[in-house]
């Protein structure tokens, strides 16, 4: 721990403590594990490639892992490699005190998988397929699948425009006690 | 024109032409796209964050400035040649009309002649266009609050920003860092504390946070260094410590956190739900670790120090037994009630300190604190996470939203993936369900229902019943053994009897409950957890009723210590308690893993039952809260029984149990675990021991309280030594007046009852505004799909009349002018319907929901309109036609004819093919203009009639300036149709000489035919 203390610097790391939702402790733990992930080859590179990041134990299985490492990249290459900031920057947003309106804003751009801004039919019947498994036999059929499809329509589509907006799916996600408590990674 | 081919819907056509704008920006994006992450008020290109109407407004500002700088730059920048047109077509060429006049920009005018084949190009262009998306980085950085406020600003612009429409690139850049200032001055202007957050709030990357930090506090500091003084100095070294201390604390706590690692392990393996057990059994330990510091600090220690040794008596001795029965050796110690001696201390020099105060004030004082904190805790867990809670929002998105982030397990991913896909299927089923239920089969379930409601209370009652007999019997065992007065260890073993009935009690009889829900069938899950919840409560309350009753009325009365007896009583049930909680985790989940792999596969391995343990945590936190004033330690029993509850607990789940099949609403039921904490289990407690305090006598012979009416008169005493004192007087009046008077507490109670009254009115109006709200977002919904579906009839009745008068007039009529007479009748229908949607979406909605793209690109469509029209008159007033003149207006209705196009017929891609086929090499303004009107004509036209159309508008080529002229002509007759149908016939005619005149209504028409007549008179 102190080590990864001396590489960060005092004020780099106060900086990071007031842009983020981390304490001291996290941001120096989420140092050491980044630092790890780049240990062997190059330690010059800043930014880690999407491969690498999806190796952590807490990103494995995640079903959304590539989407999440997409929306936090900030990346030119659109290869969903992070740098450090965009590494504490997912930490931050995956954090228990971060607010609402964080998390439901970038859910939002995790479950919109074609990254137009809203959420139609096709990122509804993808974000489904993410969460029920994507292998033939654990998909659901494409009947109940419409009929999924329309039920969350009907549920969140207050403006009736066949699609779920940002504003329609925080006003969703407000409703939904459990989605602070899980919406949460932790190294 | 092509490039429509591809756009899927109403929807999407603006989105898509940010798209090419983006494209168009590329080279410079990253400039731009930093300035734009950095400033969300000042973002000019929320292009792609959800509020589609706005986006389609935005573009408006936006266009000008993408496509004059892709003109300015076009010879810098080596791939914005390319693009240009693009740029230009999908937009929608508007700014082309909204550019300054051409003496400004010869550039331009040079760049737009030499560019005669345009079209071509970029429409081919188009086709070869790849698909480019948007880059994620930049998409949805505009918070919602941002975006709101953005949208305001824009609306009021609405019509009169055409005028402002020729902004350019600095224009744009300007604002978006004025908008950026602001943001900074806002910050600048909050406290300390506030920016931090108000930051860290901002949905940004990063980086701009950290930019938007820069600028922050680099103006900070230049205020700051014009006004420094000693004050502001202090202030702000203190705030600097300050922050720094709370960084630490929180530090602090995090490192102290308990079972930090664990707890991580099974949300990984579990998921949230059954973590909030172990965070319960956490919370609760805290608690108790509170109460026994409390009481080993102001209530053990002064009795230790002044009696290090507690009075034994003669031939007692500890045995062993007593850690089960807590009686014997225990029962003189400061373990109980008795142990402790009324006197005031502090003889020889040490200070003085009532024991009797101290007792009460300290159990009165952790009471009071543990209620507020429950209390808190209750309200703050409502609000957040039951009230907002949406019961009518039961179905899929419920799910959706409860995928646990934080599991890591791939075992357990899988299993909650396939939990989550049965539940799905399962809520599908349900909706076709409820419907189907017959009257008979619905009563036969409310039938059972009343059934086991019956059962369930009948054996609660049954229970509290057994236990009260069983308690009586116990009293007069007692009796006789005391009267024997020999402490054999059979005897004390034989005091575990009504524990052990108690606990067992408590361990079979929920088990049996849960077998109800073979037979009861609830329509939802939820019902019957709730169900289960409250069989286990009313049990649990009932027979710890019965006991509080048995202590209070048969033992207070027949013990002479009673207190130390009651707190045995206590010990032992929490002792017993402990041992069934391990039992059950043995049976109810250990051989039921057993008998479910080895034995009854079908059974398969057990669930761990959140509700079944947490109701166990409240039982057992439940007798350690009426144990507080007979027992003071006892929350050291307690600390240690839940802490090893805590690792048994975690060990049976992890090599026993599979998470709960049922995912979710693990937040309300931690919601109602809290509640029921407080309401039967703490409210009872306290009552139980207030009861004791104020009316029951206190043992003459042992405890704190000995010789005294009742505990409460200690306070009585107290005050009246007080009285004496001069320095003390206001606290004998407060005792006097607040406390022992029943007006205080009965203003008190009225006036919490008024205030409950107002803020349960404020509620109902609330909600009575939130339904108004919600009815209002749906009517807007409502009104949109109305316009859309008014606009498509409106389309297919106008091709039916448009056939029909063509049958009519085919032979008669100049077939081109036939065609042009369609997109102007076409053109004011648009005018019309524009004006029905101007007047809805000019509204500024409250609701901040967007407006659609449809209804924005019939604003840009009614916009370009409006403005080619103001330039065609302008045009048609200067008399004498200046022949660079012509460019600009019929650009501008070739603009005009583009976005009507757009508004109404998005999803017909064989309309846009005309233009690409039908390319004339003639000269180039006419000929665009007439290629619009082809492919108005086409979108208009049967196809076979399309071929009918072209031969004409061929043969008007040779005269091409004629042509632009006739354009005006039409502009004129337009605003003459207003009158009346048949005037659609004047204009058609006015390109023959003698069909002038027709009407008084077409004095206009009349004069430009006119004009032009005069001015190409020599040519004909």
């Amino acid at each position: 721990m102190g080590t990864t203390a001396s590489q960060l610097g005092k004020d780099l790391l106060s900086e990071y403590q007031e842009l983020t939702f981390l304490t001291k402790q996290e941001i120096l733990l989420a140092h050491k594990r980044f630092s790890e992930l780049l240990s062997k080859e190059d330690r010059n590179l800043t930014s880690v490639p999407m491969e690498k990041v999806l190796s952590l134990p807490e990103l494995k299985s995640n079903p959304f892992r590539k989407r999440i490492c997409h929306v936090f990249s900030t990346s030119d290459m659109k290869d969903g490699s992070l740098t450090f900031e965009d590494f504490l920057d997912l930490l931050s947003a995956f954090s228990d005190s971060a607010t609402l309106e964080i998390k439901s804003h970038y859910a939002f751009r995790i479950f919109d998988f074609d990254d137009d801004g809203t959420l139609d039919g096709g990122d509804l019947e993808k974000l489904v397929n993410c969460l029920t498994g994507e292998t033939e036999d654990t998909r659901l059929t494409p009947e109940e699948m419409r009929q999924l499809i329309s039920n969350i329509l009907e549920e969140s589509d207050i403006d009736k425009d066949g699609t779920v907006n940002l504003s329609e799916f925080q006003h969703v996600i407000s409703r939904s006690p459990d989605f602070v408590s899980s919406f949460k990674i932790v190294l | 024109m092509s490039h429509y081919n591809n756009t899927g819907g109403y929807n999407n056509t603006a989105y898509h032409d940010s798209d090419t704008l983006e494209i168009d920006r590329s080279p410079s994006r990253k400039s731009q796209s930093q300035s734009h992450h950095s400033n969300p008020h000042g973002n000019p290109y929320p292009r792609d964050d959800g509020a589609a109407g706005e986006r389609g407004r935005s573009d408006l500002l936006q266009l000008p400035g993408g496509v004059q700088s892709s003109y300015d730059d076009a010879q810098e920048r080596v791939p914005w040649g390319g693009w240009q047109e693009g740029s230009w077509r999908g937009r929608d060429s508007i700014p082309m009309g909204l550019l300054p006049p051409r003496s400004e920009s010869p550039r331009w005018q040079q760049h737009d002649l030499n560019h005669s084949g345009y079209q071509i190009d970029q429409a081919t262009h188009y086709d070869t266009m790849p698909p480019v998306r948007l880059p994620s980085a930049t998409s949805g950085h505009v918070s919602m609050r941002f975006r709101g406020s953005r949208k305001m600003s824009l609306f009021p612009v609405g019509e009169a920003a055409l005028g402002n429409l020729g902004l350019s690139e600095d224009d744009i850049r300007n604002e978006m860092e004025n908008e950026e200032h602001n943001l900074v001055q806002e910050l600048v202007a909050m406290s300390t504390r506030d920016r931090i957050k108000a930051i860290r709030d901002l949905p940004m990357s990063f980086d701009d946070k950290k930019h938007i930090r820069g600028q922050v506090l680099a103006l900070k500091s230049f205020k700051k260094s014009r006004q420094l003084n000693c004050f502001s100095d202090c202030s702000t070294t203190v705030s600097l410590a300050f922050r720094r201390c709370g960084a630490n604390m929180t530090l602090a706590r995090q490192t102290l956190e308990l079972w930090r690692g664990t707890m991580k392990e099974v949300e990984g393996k579990f998921g949230t739900g059954v973590l909030s057990y172990f965070k319960f059994l956490k919370w609760l330990l805290m608690f108790n670790i509170f109460s026994f510091l409390v009481n080993f600090g102001f209530i053990t220690i002064p009795q230790l120090i002044y009696h290090p040794t507690p009075d034994i008596p003669a031939g007692v001795s500890f045995r062993g037994l007593e850690i089960l029965t807590g009686a014997g050796y225990f029962s003189h110690t400061v373990m109980y009630y008795g142990g402790y001696s009324n006197k005031t201390q502090g003889t020889g020099g040490w200070p003085e300190y009532n024991m009797q105060l101290a007792y009460f004030f300290t159990i009165a004082a952790y009471m009071v604190l543990c209620g507020a904190a429950l209390i808190y805790s209750m309200a703050s867990s409502f609000r957040k996470k039951y009230v907002l809670a949406d019961s009518g929002l039961g179905g899929a998105w419920q799910l959706l939203c409860s995928w646990d982030f934080s599991v890591t397990n791939e075992k357990a991913v899988r299993q909650r993936k396939n939990n989550l896909r049965i539940q799905l299927k399962e809520s599908l089923s349900e909706k076709v369900q409820v419907a189907l239920l017959p009257l008979t089969e619905r009563l036969k379930h409310y039938g059972v229902f009343l059934g086991t409601w019956l059962l369930s209370t009948g054996m609660a009652l049954g229970c509290g019943a057994s236990v009260y007999f069983l308690c009586q019997y116990d009293t007069s065992r007692t009796r006789k053994s005391a009267d024997k007065a020999s402490g054999s260890l059979l005897e004390e073993a034989a005091t575990l009897l009504l524990p052990f009935v108690v606990s067992l009690i408590n361990l079979v009889v929920p088990l049996f409950y849960s077998l109800f829900k073979k037979i009861e069938h609830y329509s939802n899950p939820r019902m019957q957890v709730y169900a289960i919840i409250v069989r286990n409560v009313i049990l649990k309350m009932s027979i710890l009723a019965i006991l509080c009753y048995y202590w209070m009325k048969d033992v207070a009365n027949t013990f002479s210590c009673w207190e130390s007896i009651v707190g045995q009583a206590l010990y032992r049930l929490v002792i017993m308690d402990f041992l069934f909680v391990m039992l059950g985790s043995f049976f109810g989940e250990f051989l039921s893993n057993v008998i479910g792999t080895k034995c009854i596969q079908s059974l398969g391995v057990p669930e761990f039952d959140v509700a079944r343990n947490v109701l166990d945590l409240i039982y057992a936190q439940t007798l350690a809260w009426i144990g507080i004033y007979f027992s003071p330690l006892l929350p050291v029993i307690q600390i240690i029984k839940f802490f090893i509850l805590f690792y048994l607990k975690k060990v049976s789940l992890t090599q026993n149990c599979q998470p709960p099949r049922r995912a979710g609403r693990a937040a309300q039921m931690q919601t109602i675990f809290i509640a029921i904490l407080f309401f039967p289990s703490f409210v009872g407690a306290l009552s139980m021991v207030a009861y004791t305090v104020w009316t029951l006598p206190p043992s003459d012979k042992c405890g704190p309280f000995r010789g005294l009416n009742t505990t409460f008169s200690a306070i009585q005493i107290w005050m009246d030594d007080l009285n004496g004192v001069d320095a003390f007087q206001w606290t004998v009046w407060i005792y006097q007046h607040v406390i022992r008077s029943e007006i205080f507490y009965f203003l008190v109670s009225l006036i919490i009852l008024v205030f409950i009254y107002i803020f349960r009115q404020i509620t109902q109006g609330r909600q009575l505004l939130i339904i108004l709200l919600r009815q209002q977002i749906v009517n807007e919904g409502k009104d949109k799909a109305f316009l859309l579906e008014k606009l498509q009839t409106l389309q297919k009745s106008k091709q039916n009349k448009q056939k029909k008068k063509k049958q009519v007039r085919k032979r008669q009529e100049n077939e081109s002018s036939t065609g042009m007479q369609q997109a102007l009748i076409a053109r004011q229908r648009l005018e019309q319907e524009n004006g029905d949607s101007s007047s809805s979406f000019g509204v500024p909605m409250p609701s901040g929901h967007s407006v659609s793209t449809t209804s924005s690109a019939m604003m840009q469509a009614m916009l370009a309109r409006q403005y080619a029209e103001d330039q065609d008159v302008a045009s048609y007033r200067g008399v004498p036609f200046p022949a660079d003149q012509t460019p600009a207006s019929s650009s501008a209705l070739i603009q005009a004819m583009q976005a009507r196009q757009r508004a109404e017929s998005q999803n017909e891609d064989e309309f846009y093919r005309a233009p690409v086929q039908s390319q004339n090499p003639v000269n180039a303004l006419p000929s665009a203009m007439i290629q619009v009107m082809q492919a108005r004509q086409r979108a208009e036209s049967e196809q076979e009639e399309d071929e009918f159309y072209r031969a004409p508008i061929h043969s008007e080529h040779p005269v091409s300036s004629t042509s632009s002229a006739m354009i005006q002509v039409m502009q004129a007759r337009q605003r003459a149709e207003e009158e009346e149908s048949e005037c659609y016939r004047a204009p058609a005619s006015s390109q023959h000489p003698d069909a002038s005149g027709t009407g008084s209504a077409l004095i206009q028409a009349m004069l430009a035919r006119q004009q032009v007549e005069e001015e190409y008179g020599d040519r004909y």
